[in-house]
């Protein structure tokens, strides 16, 4: 292997990290080249002690993996999907233990969002539906008057809210768990390899 | 050997190498797989690591001999980490030869 197909093996194998990043580390390896040929070596020797490059690609995606969700650090929810996104770039190990469940839970999630939001929706609906001009009066029941319908919908608009803060509050430990979840599963990768 | 356990042990050199001056990343890799044997391309993502945990840091100098190199140079962050690693390494080496001493007493 030439200086230049190690070097194309290796961006290769950076996958999609940034480019800034693929530029850095390659600058590493085109400077050890020219010095190694400054000192008399063939780029076939260089290329030949350095190693193959598949391996040493993944040992910088995996460093850049378990660094993404960085301790103390902010933990986004886009900062999240990408470690997870990146895990499952790794190995089909990674399909089975977090694609599953992260979509899995996500959905869940999802689910009670919409459960938060609608409530909220219905009770604001119910509250001006007495005055609200185009609205039907389905209740013939004398007992649910105006006053009655407005605070029901006031009472059901504001459980909806409090599920909604409850919501967020369970979405941030998702994600939280998530990126606790995704650098022990990279921790058994790097075991492996 | 476990990759692992020579990865620990390439970091450890890495460390101690520039805890006593500045390398740049050839020199550095030669000095190491003069005396083991690895992959020399493997030193990189450890020196690309321990940077980014600001073990390291990193300038450019013009050298007589041809273009400019990128230099590495120890922090005192990574002279805390060094001092642990070595102590950790120590208290190995000095378990593994009580457990081969007993062996050769038997």
């Amino acid at each position: 292997m030439n200086r230049e197909q190690f070097l194309s093996q290796l961006r290769l194998n950076l996958g999609n990290m940034p480019d800034a990043d693929k530029q850095d580390i390659l600058f590493d390896y085109e400077e050890h080249f020219r010095i190694g040929l400054t000192d008399g070596k063939s780029e076939e020797q260089i290329a030949e002690s350095l190693g193959n490059p598949r391996v040493i690609g993944n040992s910088y995606r995996i460093d850049a993996m378990l660094s993404l969700p960085k301790e103390g650090g902010d933990i986004t929810a886009a900062s999240v999907s990408r470690a997870v996104f990146a895990s499952i770039s790794l190995t089909f190990f990674n399909i089975i233990f977090v694609l599953g469940p992260f979509f899995g839970l996500l959905g869940v999630l999802f689910g009670m969002w919409a459960t938060a939001v609608s409530l909220t929706l219905a009770g604001v609906g119910l509250a001006v539906s007495p005055i609200w001009p185009g609205a039907i009066q389905f209740i013939a029941n004398p007992l649910l008057n105006g006053a009655f319908v407005l605070f029901s919908g006031i009472g059901i608009a504001a459980l909806g809210v409090l599920a909604s803060i409850g919501m967020s509050v369970l979405t941030k430990w998702f994600f939280i768990g998530v990126a606790v979840y995704v650098k022990f599963n990279a921790r058994i990768i790097r075991g492996e390899k | 050997m476990n990759i692992q356990f020579k990865k620990g042990i390439l970091e450890l050199c890495v460390l101690v190498l520039l805890s006593q001056k500045d390398y740049y990343g050839y020199e550095l890799v030669q000095t190491i797989s003069k005396n083991i044997d690895i992959a020399e391309g493997t030193v990189y993502p450890i020196l690309r690591r321990l940077t980014e945990e600001q073990y390291f840091t990193t300038y450019i100098r013009e050298s007589n001999e041809g273009p400019a190199r990128k230099y590495y140079r120890i922090t005192d962050k990574g002279r805390e980490y060094q001092k642990i690693l070595l102590e950790e390494w120590n208290r190995f080496i000095s378990g593994i030869n009580a457990l081969i001493g007993e062996e050769e007493t038997i």
